[in-house]
């Protein structure tokens, strides 16, 4: 009770602080701008406007609370008029899991926007929107999202979910959190002049250091993140929100705390998760799914550990296929393995996906801060130099250092400033005069807002390829061959021509679910024998023993199968296909 | 009449009445259902509103409530200050003492103020109740799994094709079928059991087995997708399988153990568990021996991350060594733990109990089988089952970090394989034998051998020692039938735990426990017999024993609480430095036998640290913290903590010692004299 009273006055508050101009939901309007970054209660407004603005191609659900009891929505792009949702692939896409990875967010709106508007207008649109279904989770950590904009932070803030852990182990939980003490609505680095210091000013640019070599002087001493020792336990910023990782609370190959820092107490502590997952169990006709990160400009697939081995060579085959094109329409991003490239992860929602699921999974880490240049040609081609051929690039897990002078004349020359926060004097209750100073939250993790269009159509058009490739199964009857007194030969070809099979291999060689039927039925026949049509020249048939009237198979990515049925009687019969993930067909012959 | 006599023995200690009218009634000559426990359940917390509480934790797929009943001096209180004892029972389902224990201690618990005091007990009698019906409800037969719908066999029904009892005698069991391509026979020896053929001793299979009942879909499989769902002794997530028949979508996908997982994150007082069920960790140890995935002693680093942390990828780390490499290329102030390092590195989880915990274990044991001495169940029986991969117990020990202990009550009693009598006489030494020889054995020991042979009855001794006496026979000869003769039955053909159960159906069950071979027209399969072990005879004792076993047994717990880490402020001195600077010193001490917290607590960091805290008006603290951490005191070990303190004026300060699960303490001191 008490909790939800706090929670109703942070969000009454909230409406009156955000209610001023830039981050108003009535700035929302249909079509969606992408010039600028929404907050929670725009998004929420931007998938309600949606909604009603196509009423008949759309639906809205609220898939449950997040642990602040935030709604987390979920917006259904599909043509009831061309099938029902279950009937069709499903491509399931989401964002902001972490709360600060907040661009994830305007990917997903970005898709939904264009494939509503563009709906009937564009012929290739219509048609993928006619054929697929969409499920679009803006905002997978609406807390991360509502405090990451409107709390003090680094880029990197109110990541986690909002479930209080006792970081420091002192009993406390969440008790010494940085504090923004210039009031600028950024969590900067503290420095203070020390001759002690490790570092010194850069030559070249005065807002940067250098760190100084052993034995030698030193100019400043980094004091660590903008705060003060809140719980006077002598150490600053110890102990901040959470942290429980939503990224690693998933049920697939999850790992306790001590294994992997943020895992929560057990797999779906996170009440929000446990919503989406059943949300997504409950459309078994997910096949494709993306979900959107930032950062570091790549497409990452599993196995998320070394552990899980390598996937089956089918799925290799369509991930590469994938991937690779992406990797085309994002320039400069790398489509990567994801313990192997990156770093192992435990219980993450990706695995979860294409483990237990059985879909075809990316995570997208949008926005490499490397692309924030300022370069001649000429100079661009010498730093390509300077940078060693084995620096893959994307600036390593906290920005490449030799990028910073770049990105600083960036920031001053196409960003005007807005990234960058010099350093100011500041009185510290316990350090003295010192400064506060460095990159801004809305920065190095997140592009610009002039760059955002791109960003986001660019990773969208990687999601509406690999839907275009979601199974297309056609069904043909050939025409029956009399073999006998009453008994007939029919022979039926299952063809998919795209890239993604009606089953993953994964999925097949763990039996995760059944794979698709062919049922043949007729009210005055018999199917006496039935199989796989190996050979269709020597009539190599490998019949099935029992009930030869349903057949269990798969159609693989650009390829068909084939089956053969003596059947016996006259009349009508069906030929019923029906897969999870490459929809229902029906046909009819007569066998005369 | 011997069942009824027992009862009567035994119905003075069992059939507890409680001593406070209008209370439910329990009594432990019978085993109680699922719907009878949670009445008993439900009607005990009415009665006793003031010492017991009830905790729903989840609804079944088959609409069965779990509950963990909460008993003990402060229910309900938000911040409890004695530690909290977990008790969970029969998440097989089919283990149906196991429940009857708990229910056992629950009625121990509300009628002894004395044995509930000092502890809060939870207790869950039932952890799989849609299994644990299975027991009631004919026919009977062992399945584990919960009532929620799997499609088995990955066809296009689910839950089609389940057994049947096909001979109407309540129990499924086996039918065998003789078939060209049958790989079973049964055992030369025992003709009762059956074993695979095995080509090496010339033996060619001639039945195929089946579970008892029929191809309900016509698929050529029998009762291969009935209605038992999901084991939810397995759905923990300590080494769970994932992609297993019976184990769950994922750890804490059934309701039941998710519900637990809510339960026990909810309840931090909880410092120990025990677990009724078919392990024994009072018995035997947690066990090792497990493939670790990585050598933390000898990391490799990927190439990737080497290069990163510009280090050579082809030797090996420890994690000492990276972590030193970590702090130097990470920004200032960014905090780097040994865990988001391990993460990064993805070296896993540990997998085998930690040396200094198995020393507490192994001395309990000993403590155990003393016990088990005294109250006289310390007859040889077969061994308990080993804690199995995503099991509770496993969880409890690895990921809660607490002492974690288990009781399986019963397990069939062992049957002595019959010592070879040395002297016997066999083929080889008749072989040997001269017709002297033979005769000087006398009548009564050749008497012996033909009845030891599976002679015919007819023949007697005194027709072979005419036989030899009068030329026509010789011992050479008679070695020659013998190899020729039938072998007799040898009641230890087969496999232990086989030979236990025929042995104690015959003594205890009247046959029951063993369906002998009758045949049957099978629908499809023809000509079958259908026989075989009767499935839950071997895991459920008989009603007449649980008295005895849970009342022997389940008090064990009561030295086991008793061990539990208690944290104490055993001393504090202060020491006048002068200038109004005062030294003071607290010894924080362990007076429980167990460490607080275990080994494994230790390294997974769930249990905190002991919290000391000091507060004083008019002090300043000039050394040390006002909230001290003391990370582990091990069992009957004593720590310290010291403060510097400047004081003007005479003043007290008050120490305070906080734990989540092993109580709290606190004292008050003058500094610089009274006040």
């Amino acid at each position: 009770m008490k909790r939800n009273l706090i929670i109703g006055l942070i969000l009454i508050f909230s409406i009156t602080l955000t209610g001023g101009e830039k981050f108003s939901p009535d700035k929302v309007t249909i079509p969606l701008s992408f010039d600028y970054y929404y907050s929670y209660e725009m998004v929420v407004t931007a998938v309600k406007k949606l909604n009603k603005a196509f009423p008949e191609l759309s639906r809205l659900d609220v898939v449950g609370q997040s642990d602040e009891g935030r709604n987390i929505y979920a917006l259904t792009i599909n043509n009831p008029k061309t099938g029902k949702e279950l009937d069709k692939p499903g491509i399931y896409v989401d964002g902001n899991i972490h709360g600060n990875e907040i661009q994830a967010t305007e990917v997903t709106l970005y898709l939904a926007n264009y494939l509503l508007t563009n709906y009937g207008i564009n012929d290739q649109i219509t048609s993928l929107v006619d054929r697929k279904c969409f499920y679009i989770v803006p905002i997978v950590n609406p807390d991360g999202r509502y405090h990451f904009l409107k709390d003090g932070g680094t880029a990197s803030s109110n990541r986690g979910l909002r479930r209080p852990k006792d970081d420091d182990g002192d009993g406390l939980f969440d008790e010494d959190f940085p504090d923004d003490l210039d009031g600028d609505g950024n969590i900067c680095v503290m420095r203070k002049k020390d001759p002690d210091g490790d570092f010194k000013t850069h030559p070249d640019d005065p807002r940067l250091m250098v760190r100084v070599k052993k034995g030698k002087k030193g100019e400043w001493k980094i004091l660590g993140s903008e705060g003060i020792d809140n719980d006077g336990d002598g150490k600053i910023n110890e102990d901040a929100e959470g942290f429980v990782d939503p990224n690693r609370n998933w049920g697939f190959d999850w790992a306790p705390d001590y294994v992997q820092s943020g895992a929560g107490d057990y797999p779906f502590s996170g009440v929000g998760l446990k919503a989406i997952s059943e949300y997504v169990v409950n459309r078994p006709n997910i096949c494709m799914t993306w979900l959107f990160h930032n950062t570091g400009g790549m497409f990452l697939r599993g196995p998320s550990t070394k552990s899980q081995g390598v996937y089956p060579k089918g799925d290799v085959e369509v991930y590469d296929f994938l991937g690779n094109q992406a990797e085309r329409m994002v320039p400069g991003y790398r489509y990567l393995i994801s313990w192997k490239d990156l770093y192992s992860t435990y219980g993450d929602f990706g695995e979860w996906m294409s483990m237990t699921q059985g879909t075809y999974n990316f995570v997208g880490e949008l926005y490499m801060s490397s692309q924030e240049t300022f370069s001649t040609i000429k100079e661009t081609e010498k730093k390509k130099r300077a940078l060693s051929e084995d620096d893959e690039g994307g600036g390593g897990f906290f920005g490449d250092k030799r990028l910073e002078h770049e990105r600083l004349r960036f920031d001053d020359h196409l960003n005007q400033g807005d990234s960058y926060i010099e350093w100011k004097a500041f009185k510290h209750p316990v350090y003295g005069d010192i400064e506060i100073g460095g990159w801004a939250k809305l920065s190095t993790r997140l592009s610009p807002p002039f760059m955002l269009k791109d960003l986001v159509h660019r990773n969208a058009s990687a999601i509406i390829f690999s839907a275009k490739h979601t199974p297309e199964v056609s069904l043909e009857i050939l025409k029956p061959v009399k073999i006998g007194k009453g008994l007939y030969r029919v022979r039926t070809v299952l063809s998919n021509t795209k890239a993604i099979p009606t089953m993953s291999f994964h999925s097949k060689l763990k039996k995760l679910y059944p794979e698709d039927t062919l049922k043949v039925s007729g009210k005055s026949t018999r199917v006496v024998a039935g199989g796989t049509l190996i050979d269709k020249y020597t009539d190599k048939v490998l019949y099935k023993e029992y009930k030869p009237e349903v057949q269990f198979l798969t159609v693989p990515g650009f390829s068909k199968v084939e089956h053969q049925f003596l059947i016996s009687g006259k009349g009508e019969v069906k030929f019923h296909y029906s897969s999870r993930h490459g929809g229902k067909l029906l046909k009819t012959i007569k066998l005369k | 009449m011997i069942s009824k006599l027992l009862i009567s023995v035994f119905s003075v200690p069992f059939l507890i009445s409680f001593l406070i009218g209008g209370q439910p009634d329990i009594n432990f000559t019978k085993y109680h259902n699922p719907k009878e426990i949670n009445k008993f359940l439900v009607d005990l917390v009415k009665s006793n509103n003031t010492i017991s509480r009830l905790h729903k934790i989840a609804d079944t797929p088959g609409r069965n409530s779990v509950y963990v009943v909460e008993i003990g001096d402060q229910v309900g209180m938000k911040n409890k200050t004695v530690p909290g004892i977990l008790v969970t029972a029969n998440f097989g389902g089919i283990n149906s003492l196991a429940s009857e224990a708990s229910l056992f201690l629950i009625n121990e618990l509300i009628k002894s103020k004395e044995k509930r005091s000092g502890f809060t007990w939870y207790i869950l009698p039932v952890g799989n109740p849609d299994a644990a019906w299975r027991y009631f409800i004919k026919p009977l037969y062992a399945d584990k799994g919960n009532s929620k719908p799997i499609n088995d066999d990955k066809d296009d029904m689910t839950n089609e094709d389940g057994v049947e009892d096909l001979n109407g005698d309540g129990v499924i069991t086996v039918m065998r079928v003789k078939d060209p391509e049958g790989k079973f026979i049964s055992i030369p020896g025992n003709k009762k059991l059956m074993k695979k053929a095995d080509w090496l001793k010339g033996e060619r299979g001639i039945y195929k087995l089946y579970s008892e009942g029929i191809d309900n879909d016509g698929d050529g499989k029998y009762n291969e997708d009935g209605p038992g769902g999901v084991d939810v002794s397995l759905n923990f997530p300590h080494l769970f399988k994932p992609f297993t028949k019976k184990g769950g979508d994922w750890p804490g996908s059934e309701a039941e153990v998710f519900g637990l997982f809510k339960f026990v994150f909810s309840h931090d007082d909880i410092a120990m568990t025990m677990n009724y069920g078919d392990t024994n960790f009072c018995l035997i140890p947690p066990q090792g021996g497990r493939k670790s995935q990585v050598d933390m002693a000898k990391i490799k680093v990927p190439e990737r991350m080497g290069k990163f942390m510009g280090i050579d990828t082809d030797r090996t780390y420890s994690m000492k060594e990276i972590m030193e490499v970590v702090k130097n290329i990470v920004p200032a102030g960014f905090e780097v733990t040994e865990s988001m390092v391990a993460s990064f590195l993805g070296l896993g989880a540990i997998v085998n109990p930690i040396k200094g915990d198995l020393k507490f274990y192994e001395k309990i044991s000993e403590n155990y089988k003393e016990y088990l001495k005294k109250v006289k169940l310390d007859g040889k029986r077969l061994d308990p089952k080993k804690a199995k991969d995503g099991s509770f117990v496993l969880w409890s020990y690895y990921h809660l970090g607490i002492p974690t202990f288990s009781m399986d009550f019963w397990t069939l009693p062992k049957v002595e394989k019959k010592k070879k009598d040395k002297n016997a006489i066999t083929a080889e030494t008749l072989e040997k034998m001269t017709n002297e020889e033979f005769l000087a054995l006398g009548k009564e020991k050749i008497e012996k051998f033909l009845r030891s042979v599976n002679a015919p009855k007819n023949i007697k001794a005194e027709f072979l020692i005419n036989g030899v006496k009068n030329g026509v026979m010789t011992p050479k000869k008679m070695a020659g039938f013998m190899k020729n003769m039938k072998k007799p039955e040898d009641s230890s053909a087969g496999t232990p735990e086989e030979i236990a159960i025929i042995d104690f159906s015959d003594k205890k069950l009247g046959g029951k426990g063993f369906v002998e071979w009758k045949p049957f027209d099978h629908p499809t399969l023809g000509e079958v017999e259908i026989g075989g072990i009767s499935p839950l005879s071997k895991i459920v004792p008989p009603k007449s024993m649980i008295g005895d076993l849970v009342s022997k047994q389940v008090p064990f717990i009561f030295d086991l609480v008793g061990k539990l880490p208690l944290i104490k402020i055993s001393d504090v001195k202060v020491v006048d430095l002068g200038a109004g600077v005062f030294k003071i010193k607290a010894w924080i001490e362990n007076r429980g036998f167990l460490p607080y917290p275990t080994e494994m607590g230790k390294k997974n960091g769930r249990i905190g640290s002991v919290i000391i805290t000091l507060n004083g008006k008019g002090i300043k603290l000039l050394n040390g913290k006002r909230r001290s951490i003391i990370k582990s005191i091990g069992g009957n070990s004593i720590e310290s903590v010291e403060w510097l303190v400047l004081t003007v004026k005479p003043t007290s300060v008050r120490i305070k010692s906080e734990t989540r699960i092993a109580s709290s303490d606190s004292i008050s001191v003058n500094v610089g004299g009274k006040k």
